[in-house]
């Protein structure tokens, strides 16, 4: 072991906390601590950028002092461009936000879009609105970036001949009036999956002038598992919607609900208010084949490959059955195997009836969704925690089968005009549907896209799409709640939206959506005033009243056992291959999205690429280690994957997550990652087993940000089963509190207005990287490339730090969001020859850009590593919409300066000023920082800590806080708040 | 062996020095210098602007307020160039003839914009904000000086960061009520040295001086 660390306390004898070491990397772990460290500097970090020497700099630089002067005589003079006629209620320099809403997978969640003089340059979350409530996820946050985006699909053309908007119409409507003769019978239409009620009586009407056309949704991630387990239990396709807030025992069966998915924001909301003391605390335990963003955050991670999920949850049944008196489950639990782990989670679950839930996530099939329906209805949770609702999706079945079923008419011939507007089908579509080949079968296959993609390629016709916040419409919400969408900016390009398009079928396009939208909704809330509530909805961001009704519906038992016993048995051996939605990615329709191809995954902490994800001891077996080659082979289909070993993970398993391995769709979606998805097929979309894995010989490099700024073996992500709390808080109290110092004090901050402070808690935070993307999107933070972060130069403000402890096979997490502390005494400020780091009245660390001249010593003597440098221009020369996408208030840095988190000091200044002139002080609610505003959680709060009142104050007094590395003096101002575990004590 | 260098060659040495040294100094010293001159901060430079607009005419023959025409200077940062529509508001009445005012009639009828030349230029690094300044009692006249005797604007004051901290640190001989802030050769009617702590303290006036005030 190393030394002692200086300030920290011997810890007692048979105090078992020190027995569990952190370590961030497996190589560390085996190695022991000290052999294994990885080295401080990455490989190339003091090279120097590969364009210019260190001497032909110097020459430059000599030139460049010579020429200097020449250039100051005659600086460019700067032009004002006024209005002509100026828009009524827009102040130049004030931005304003306007309520929209975005969809994925044809979920909508309501968004608050700042605009800054026309140009949307920031997305938040709308409080009002049901499934987001004020929170915001990275992918809602990243279409920013596409919008802006220089290689986005511009114009229309039809067999590579360019048409103009007009053009097209007409050329659709010529399309459209071929099809009347026998009622549309070869009109086919492969829709993106939508909840929009416009969309739908768009449909309506086509299918009255087309009777034979059909339409077909397609979505790669698609949830038709849970409806057919709701028709299976309930004879209808009903769909299970938790409700957290009351559930104190909660069994996620392979639902990643934390991290992905319609109702990822709400729930976050939910589980993390029952994560604090105070409370009754909840407990979470997941059964998963890897380590998801939920499972990181389980009190029991139940790894499991996922054929194996429904055999634990009849169990878990079997038990209920047995020893709880829940008879209506004994049918359920036919040939189920006890384990402990099943038995305990059935115990819990029964002393918590009614305040209990089992969720299902959509890659499970549907018995297994029954199966959780009858384990809910039998434990009393429906109508308490669970509530049951209609679905809200256009199309019941959005999956392979609609997709297969289409593939085959074409295959027959029976498709003349296949109208494509689901996202990049030939590329997320199943392998063994080959549809890029048989889109040569149609002969009019127009595809509506927002990037030139693999399926652009493949279609005749390919049509511009505006981006989602160009477009008027409407979509709802998981719940029901309907928004109305409406356009941040006129489309940047020459585009169409999928209103405009289907339009064209009705001969209808020139009206334009935004009519559409306004007539469909004058007829269904129609009446007095409708001009006036239409005007209300658009500000408010949702339609009141149109929330769905919750049903009581009853399982069928007898069913539910069918079901069961036809599920196939568990099959083949050798591997198991499961795929998930990649957290960056998605299915592929993020990967030319520059930030979120550089946020690190949530849990591997992986950029700009994915990995066939394993076990340790599976890789041990495989004498595999992480980047090695290997080819995959399951049922006659082949990939070349990197592997990556995951702890945690389920063993002879693999988890390969789709959406990369893009062969088109630009510059940044091009050559990152591989395809999982040619091993997927349309009969098993989500897991296979019997795949076979091949050692190539070969490696891949990796740009991950784990092993960077290590800080190891000292106290940091600090956490606290819930039992050992009371006894062990106390210890905390080494950790807080005024460090001894001979140094007078050096301002007395208590005498201020206003003395700034955060609070992150550990206990909230899952880990899910909204609050990174915010800062990026807030801050104008540059993206620097996989070649950057290789060299460890990436350029994240706030980086989610993420520790495994214990057993590398199956280890608990500790997650730790690490931004700027902003100390009192910063050891940066010392060290900065020009003043460029100096600290302010209110005790912000400021960076002050012109003066910074590149020393990097503040970054040398942060101990929390939190600074970032411009090692190279990274902006470079922007396109001009990329320029559209800057934040106003924030310098955009240029190469050889500091820069780091600085509390959003442009809200601070701006609530000031705001303040200021209504002559009020800031109050709390003026004023939030962007990573606050975004968390869907509320791990962090920002505030003035000279208010007593203000939560952060709370929260800084609170019995669960800590300062990181306090034993250095730094006094922070961004506290910590201890994390609370949950374990099952008949688990440990 | 006779010397190699003459005692002459000393004098050589010691005026080489003192041009080598003073003339490095000099130049780094003479720019810095002229950085600081009105030819540096361009102040007093007059521009050749797209329409002859005279401030002087529109100010004190019209008496037209600053604020009729830079509307949002009391709620926004910038305090507005006025929309071609707003000139169109009295010269779609008067001088709605004048070869003058071609331009403007051109744009208002073409819908392009009118591309002013800008007179008052802060750094990309600088947030300005012109609300905060005019509610705490800050005067048009104070930073843009006699606009009302300009022809064409000028910039009068150097702009430079020395000149923002003199009043920051110090800002109450520079205060004047809120109605007076757009009034042009105000005189304060009590001694400023009573009047000016007087209204700081009335407007709650606390200009600060920490870096993130202006540079973000």
């Amino acid at each position: 072991m190393g030394l002692p660390i200086y300030g920290q306390a011997a810890r007692p004898p048979g105090d078992d906390r020190g027995q569990r070491p952190l370590w961030r990397s497996l190589e560390e772990l085996a190695a022991g601590r000290d052999e294994g460290r990885s080295p401080e500097f990455a490989p190339g970090a003091d090279s120097p950028p590969d364009a210019l020497s260190r001497r032909s700099f110097l020459q430059l630089l000599g030139a460049t002092l010579a020429f200097a002067g020449l250039e100051a005589c005659a600086p460019p003079r700067e032009k004002i461009y006024p209005f002509v006629r100026q828009p009524a209620g827009l102040v130049p320099g004030q931005a304003v936000h306007y309520a929209t809403a975005a969809s994925l997978s044809g979920y909508g969640v309501g968004l608050l879009v700042r605009s800054n003089e026309g140009r949307p340059t920031k997305v938040e979350g709308n409080p009002d609105h049901p499934a987001s409530l004020g929170g915001v996820g990275p992918f809602q946050q990243a279409l920013l970036l596409d919008l802006y985006d220089p290689s986005r699909a511009r114009g229309f053309q039809k067999r590579g001949r360019q048409l103009s908007y007009r053009g097209t119409l007409l050329e659709l409507s010529q399309l459209a009036k071929g099809h009347e003769a026998d009622g549309g019978a070869r009109l086919r239409f492969l829709l993106e999956p939508s909840s929009s009620p416009l969309q739908a009586e768009l449909r309506r009407r086509i299918l009255e002038r087309f009777p034979k056309a059909r339409f077909t949704a397609w979505d790669p991630l698609s949830d038709d598992a849970a409806r057919d387990g709701g028709r299976i239990a309930f004879g209808a396709p009903l769909e299970a919607r938790p409700q957290l807030a009351r559930a104190d025992v909660i069994l996620a069966l392979d639902d990643d609900f934390l991290g992905f998915g319609p109702e990822q924001l709400r729930l976050m909301r939910e589980y993390a208010a029952r994560r604090v003391q105070g409370q009754e605390l909840n407990r979470l335990y997941v059964a998963e084949p890897g380590l998801s963003v939920t499972g990181m955050n389980a009190d029991h991670h139940l790894r499991m490959r996922s054929a194996e999920v429904v055999g634990f949850a009849r169990a878990v049944a079997a038990r209920l059955a047995s020893k709880h008196g829940l008879a209506s489950l004994a049918p359920l639990a036919e040939g189920a195997r006890a384990t402990p782990a099943a038995s305990a989670v059935a115990d819990d679950l029964a002393r918590a009836r009614g305040r209990s839930a089992v969720l299902c996530g959509p890659r499970q099939p549907a018995a297994v969704h029954a199966l959780a329906h009858a384990l809910n209805g039998a434990l009393g949770n429906a109508g308490s925690t669970v509530r049951y609702l209609k679905p809200v999706l256009n199309d019941l079945s959005t999956g392979p089968a609609g997709l297969a079923a289409l593939a085959a008419e074409v295959k027959a011939g029976k498709v003349d005009t296949l109208v494509v507007t689901a996202a990049n089908p030939v590329y997320s579509a199943p392998a063994d549907l080959d549809l890029e080949a048989l889109l040569e079968h149609v002969p009019n296959a127009l595809y509506l896209t927002l990037h030139d993609d693999e399926t652009a390629e493949a279609c005749s016709w390919v049509l511009a799409a505006s981006h989602p916040y160009e477009q008027w419409g409407d979509t709802r919400g998981p719940d029901g709640t309907v928004s109305l969408v409406q356009p941040l900016i006129a489309p940047l390009f020459e585009s169409m939206g999928e209103v405009d398009l289907l339009s064209a079928f009705l001969d209808q396009a020139d009206l334009g959506a935004r009519r559409q939208l306004q007539e469909l909704w004058r007829q269904r809330r129609g009446g007095a005033g409708f001009d006036h509530d239409f005007e209300r909805w658009l500000a408010a961001g949702l339609v009141p009243g149109t929330a769905s009704p919750a049903e009581a519906p009853a399982p069928r038992t007898a069913a539910v056992a069918q079901a069961l016993r036809d599920l196939p048995p568990a099959g083949a051996g050798g591997l198991e291959v499961g795929f998930v939605p990649d957290y960056k990615a998605c299915d592929g329709r993020f990967a030319a999205n520059a930030w979120l191809q550089e946020l690190p995954h949530p849990v591997s902490k992986m950029t700009w690429d994915n990995a066939a994800y394993l076990s340790p001891a599976t890789a041990e077996k495989l004498q595999l280690v992480n980047g090695d080659l290997v080819e995959i082979q399951l049922a006659g289909r082949a990939v070349t994957a990197p592997v990556w070993i995951q702890p945690g993970h389920a063993d002879d398993a693999l988890t390969l997550p789709l959406g990369y391995g893009r062969r088109a769709g630009g510059p940044v979606a091009k050559g990152a990652g591989f395809d999982a998805g040619r091993l997927r097929r349309s009969d098993a979309p989500w897991f296979a087993a019997g795949a076979a894995l091949r050692k190539l010989g070969k490696r891949h490099p990796f740009a991950v940000t784990q092993t960077h700024d290590s800080m190891e073996g000292r106290p940091l992500a600090l956490d606290f089963g819930a039992a050992e709390w009371q006894r062990g808080k106390g210890e905390l109290e080494e950790h807080r509190g005024d460090p001894a110092s001979i140094m007078p004090a050096m301002h007395a901050y208590e005498q201020e207005q206003y003395r700034w402070g955060m609070a992150v808690d550990l206990s909230r935070c899952t880990g899910c990287s909204a609050c990174v993307v915010a800062c990026q999107s807030e801050n104008n933070i540059p993206v620097v490339g996989k070649d950057q972060v290789e060299r460890r130069r990436e350029m994240h403000w706030l980086r989610i730090d993420r520790y495994y402890q214990g057993a590398a096979a199956d280890p608990q997490v500790a997650l730790q969001p690490v931004a700027c502390q902003h100390c009192e005494t910063a050891p940066c400020e010392y060290v900065c020859p020009v003043n460029a780091t100096v600290h302010s009245d209110e005790g912000l660390n400021e960076m002050v850009y012109n003066r910074c001249v590149g020393t990097r010593y503040c970054s040398n003597n942060c101990p929390y590593k939190v600074r970032r440098f411009n090692f190279l221009d990274y902006r470079g020369e922007m396109a001009p919409t990329e320029k559209m996408l800057m934040n106003p208030e924030v310098t955009v840095r240029t190469r050889g300066v500091m820069e780091k988190c600085t509390y959003c000091v442009q809200r601070i200044e701006r609530a000031r000023i705001e303040a200021r002139v209504a002559g009020h002080p800031i109050r709390e609610q003026d004023l939030k920082s962007a990573c606050q505003q975004a968390c869907p959680a509320e791990a962090i709060v920002f505030g003035n800590l000279n208010d007593p009142q203000a939560r952060v104050t709370r929260l800084h007094h609170d019995e669960r806080r800590y300062d990181l590395l306090h034993e250095l003096g730094t006094k922070p101002r961004t506290a910590y708040l201890a994390r609370l575990r949950n374990p099952n004590p008949d688990l440990a | 062996m006779s010397a190699l260098f003459r005692p002459r060659a000393n004098t050589f040495f010691r005026i080489a020095l003192v041009v080598i040294l003073g003339g490095a100094a000099g130049t780094v010293g003479g720019m810095m210098l002229y950085a600081r001159t009105p030819f540096g901060t361009r102040q007093f430079a007059e521009l050749q602007q797209p329409i002859q607009f005279d401030h002087r005419h529109h100010v004190t023959d019209d008496n037209i307020d600053c604020r009729y025409c830079h509307q949002t200077v009391e709620r926004s940062n910038t305090a507005g160039i006025p929309a071609t529509s707003l000139c169109m508001n009295c010269h779609s009445q008067i001088w709605n003839r004048s070869p003058l005012l071609d331009k403007v009639r051109e744009s208002y009828f073409t819908g392009r914009t009118i591309e002013w030349m800008r007179v008052h230029r802060l750094p990309d690094f600088v947030y300005f904000n012109h609300s905060i300044h005019v509610n705490k009692g800050i005067g048009c006249e104070t930073c843009h000086g006699r606009v009302d005797q300009m022809p064409a604007i000028q910039q009068v004051a150097p702009l430079t960061m020395q000149w923002c901290l003199d009043c920051h640190r110090d800002p109450a001989p520079h205060l004047r009520p809120r109605e007076a802030v757009t009034e042009m050769d105000y005189r304060p009617e009590k001694d400023q040295a009573v009047l000016g702590p007087e209204l700081a303290r009335k407007y709650d006036v606390h200009s600060r001086t920490s870096c993130t005030t202006c540079h973000r």
